[in-house]
């Protein structure tokens, strides 16, 4: 039944988010803005070819407001797709489908992107 | 291209308001996914307001209380009314689930009820599942034996290899998983989607069944399997309590360890 007259029933719109669909959904996010930031690292590194002025230049922008928090919204995604990472490796082998151990791996997920985030903050200040 | 928003023929417009006439204190508010395909218009979501004191525990019993009462034309599936058909699924705040089996005693505020998510809508609950089940006659869901048996003698199994089937021969393939799937709403077409990779997986696992290796090498498949991104949506809507997403990666378990 292919009939367009029929409407399509409500999905993303009525859909109750789980911690598992949440993790899903911020894997795949995460992929993506570590692609681009690993992206501008490596133009970062081939500035460093053009002498010190350019490297100057990208030094102005970390340096900046907006590219701190560019950095550690980063160091958060990169940390985020490492853990989330780990979590679907070990469900590929077999654990952790029980949708109570998924909730609390999926929370560990969440809970140990931040910390991650807040140590590479405090070793790059120099406070650890 | 996934499209995330609804096409413009099924935007959900404000509907109608039934208000009680019963005079109790006692009133949910039920608001409930309505189309008419009599009529040239959009859905629309109606609401309800409900006399709990004389309703049954149930969201099916507010449905039955509506369609006896208040309005004869709600239409949704039903049959034996406790978990056993099937035929109830919906999407009821916000998880599917089947209604004769979820109490609106559990839901705070008011209750909304959807048909299930991303299927043609027939008439107000009542979702068109033919692509769902043209994919389940597609996995083979007989057993499948290499030499006819004689059908004086059946085929036993031992114990131990029965066992394996618990958890997987009771679904009772409402749908529920399967529309709850993110990657069934956006591949639904190619993506077998958890509740029929649940069944595929009931016989691979079945020690009667000869065909494994042909069972598998058909559901390998780049879109037929690996669509799953255990998402875990199925597993915590399955009003049964199975675990499709469980069985999808023991399929894809064994497609790489055979």
């Amino acid at each position: 039944m292919n009939d367009s007259k029929n409407p399509l029933s409500p999905h993303l719109q009525i859909y109750r988010w789980q911690i598992s669909s949440l993790v899903s959904i911020f894997h795949r996010i995460t992929g993506i803005i570590n692609v681009m930031g690993l992206t501008i690292i490596c133009l970062w590194i081939g500035l460093l070819f053009f002498g010190e002025s350019r490297y100057g230049l990208i030094n102005i922008f970390f340096q900046s407001y907006f590219g701190k928090v560019f950095i550690m919204g980063f160091v958060w995604s990169y940390s985020f797709h490492l853990l989330s990472g780990i979590r679907h490796l070990i469900l590929d082998l077999g654990y952790g489908y029980e949708i109570k151990i998924a909730n609390i791996s999926g929370i560990i997920v969440i809970v140990g992107s931040l910390a991650l985030t807040v140590l590479m903050w405090l070793i790059g200040r120099g406070l650890i | 291209m996934v499209q995330f928003n609804l096409p413009q023929n099924s935007k959900i417009l404000k509907g109608q308001y039934f208000k009680d006439k019963t005079g109790s204190q006692n009133l949910k508010m039920v608001h409930i996914y309505r189309w008419d395909p009599t009529k040239n218009e959009n859905p629309r979501e109606d609401t309800f307001e409900v006399d709990l004191d004389t309703c049954g525990n149930k969201v099916l019993d507010i449905l039955n209380k509506i369609k006896n009462e208040i309005d004869t034309s709600l239409t949704f599936r039903k049959s034996c009314a406790h978990g056993v058909c099937g035929s109830c699924a919906m999407n009821v705040d916000g998880i599917n689930t089947l209604s004769c089996m979820k109490s609106h005693k559990d839901i705070k505020g008011d209750i909304h009820i959807h048909p299930l998510p991303h299927l043609k809508v027939i008439k107000d609950l009542v979702a068109d599942l033919s692509t769902l089940y043209r994919q389940y006659e597609s996995i083979k869901p007989w057993l499948k034996t290499k030499k006819p048996k004689s059908e004086n003698n059946e085929i036993n199994q031992t114990k131990e290899n029965r066992d394996k089937l618990d958890g997987l021969y009771e679904c009772i393939i409402c749908a529920c998983c399967s529309t709850s799937c993110p990657s069934y709403w956006w591949n639904g077409e190619k993506y077998l989607g958890p509740a029929v990779l649940l069944q595929s997986y009931r016989w691979i696992s079945d020690s009667r069944d000869e065909e494994k290796k042909e069972r598998l090498k058909m559901v390998g498949d780049n879109l037929k399997l690996y669509r799953c991104h255990t998402i875990m949506n199925c597993t915590s809507s399955c009003p049964k309590g199975l675990n499709p997403a469980k069985a999808i990666g023991s399929i894809k378990k064994m497609l790489a360890t055979n």
